[in-house]
């Protein structure tokens, strides 16, 4: 137990679980807050205490899921792929007025329906990466579940803010999903066999591979898209003056 | 002369405000007020693939009445002409790009308008906009 807080990797894994709960985490409460904005009152309560529970519940089934299903041949591989998606669709900035978003939600049901598919999305993203960076240590799982819990119940607006003050973030957050989908990939049991036959080297050049493709899939994506305009107007209104005034 | 008000509902913002009134007696001609509440852009990808803009367009509306109203209400009631305006983005920008689009004279803004937290992790919005633009700005405590 004592050596393992020594081990340096243990404590790069752990940085990397943080960083990932941080990154994949913060807008869950955000669309469980909003989903539930157009319910009366008395039910807006309701629609958020069954949206924390509900992502809170999904995040602890997928992550035992997890567990269990990366034992087997071909998942990592496609664990790996599905990351390297995750983190390409962190940098690529959606279009405003996104598709097929459900009407704002009058009705408790509608409101929960949204809710649980979001929570199921946004938990899947998350165990995906924080399975991906715990390596198969259990611990390192369980960690990863318990520090993303508070993110989603306690709404931090600020972590948005501060990925949308400093961009560089969301790159480098993207990258981080790529390498350890790169690591991710190089512990399946197919590749594994293959991999311990190959030069050291090998086990960081995949890793750093997984980033650099994120990154510059994602730019380029990106670039493709109409950029949105960094500063919206909102709302633009005059209002005279008294009427006893000279203006 | 055009004056720019950055509100945010603090305190300090809403000093601003009065500061801007109480000059209002004593500048030659009464100033064209601008209030601007700057709403911080939080719909992320995740965000916007299951709420659509229209409902996050209203709680941008929602939260920026909350912060405009002790300003709008303070100018009302000395029966003061003024127009209010609601941007999505990093305040600082925005603060900065109206005031460039209005050819304002001056911005009057408060000193420290959010929490000590966030003005470590996000940066003080008063010396970015100080760093970003020409205009005269007049900090108010």
């Amino acid at each position: 137990m004592i050596e393992m807080f020594s081990n340096p990797q243990f404590w790069v894994s752990v940085l990397q679980i943080i960083a990932i709960d941080l990154l994949l985490s913060g807008d869950n409460a955000v669309v469980i807050a909003l989903a539930c904005r157009n319910l009366p009152p008395e039910q807006r309560r309701k629609g958020v205490l069954f949206g924390v529970a509900g992502a809170i519940s999904l995040r602890v089934i997928l992550t035992f899921f997890a567990v269990g299903l990366l034992t087997l041949p071909y998942i990592k591989i496609i664990g790996a792929v599905l990351l390297i998606w995750i983190g390409i669709k962190l940098i690529v900035p959606q279009e405003e007025h996104g598709g097929d978003s459900v009407q704002g939600n009058t009705h408790l049901w509608a409101a929960i329906k949204t809710i649980i598919v979001a929570d199921f999305v946004m938990s899947l993203d998350n165990v995906i990466g924080v399975a991906a960076a715990a390596k198969g240590d259990f611990g390192l799982l369980v960690f990863g579940l318990l520090i993303s819990i508070p993110m989603i119940v306690w709404s931090s607006q600020l972590i948005l803010k501060f990925m949308d003050r400093f961009p560089i973030i969301i790159v480098v957050g993207g990258a981080l999903l790529g390498f350890v989908a790169g690591e991710m990939l190089m512990t399946d049991m197919l590749v594994k066999e293959w991999a311990e036959a190959q030069p050291h080297w090998l086990h960081w050049v995949v890793p750093a591979l997984g980033a650099v493709m994120v990154v510059t899939t994602g730019k380029w994506l990106a670039r493709r898209k109409v950029v949105s305009a960094e500063v919206v107007s909102l709302v633009d209104e005059r209002v005279p003056g008294a009427p006893n005034n000279k203006h | 002369m055009k004056v720019l008000i950055p509100v945010d509902g603090s305190d300090s913002a809403n000093r601003a405000v009065e500061q801007v009134i109480a000059s209002a007696q004593w500048l030659k001609e009464t100033p064209q007020i601008f209030l601007l509440n700057v709403q911080w852009k939080l719909a992320s990808g995740n965000v916007k693939m299951f709420i659509n803009q229209e409902t996050i367009d209203d709680y941008y509306r929602e939260q920026s009445t909350a912060a405009l109203a002790t300003a709008r209400k303070k100018l009302d009631a000395k029966g003061l002409a003024y127009s209010f305006h609601v941007s999505v983005g990093i305040p600082a920008e925005a603060i900065v790009q109206y005031a460039h689009e209005q050819k304002v004279d001056q911005i009057t803004m408060g000193a420290h308008g959010q929490g000590a937290l966030s003005t470590f992790l996000l940066g003080s919005v008063v010396s970015k906009v100080l760093h970003l633009t020409n205009t005269p700005v007049l900090l108010v405590k």
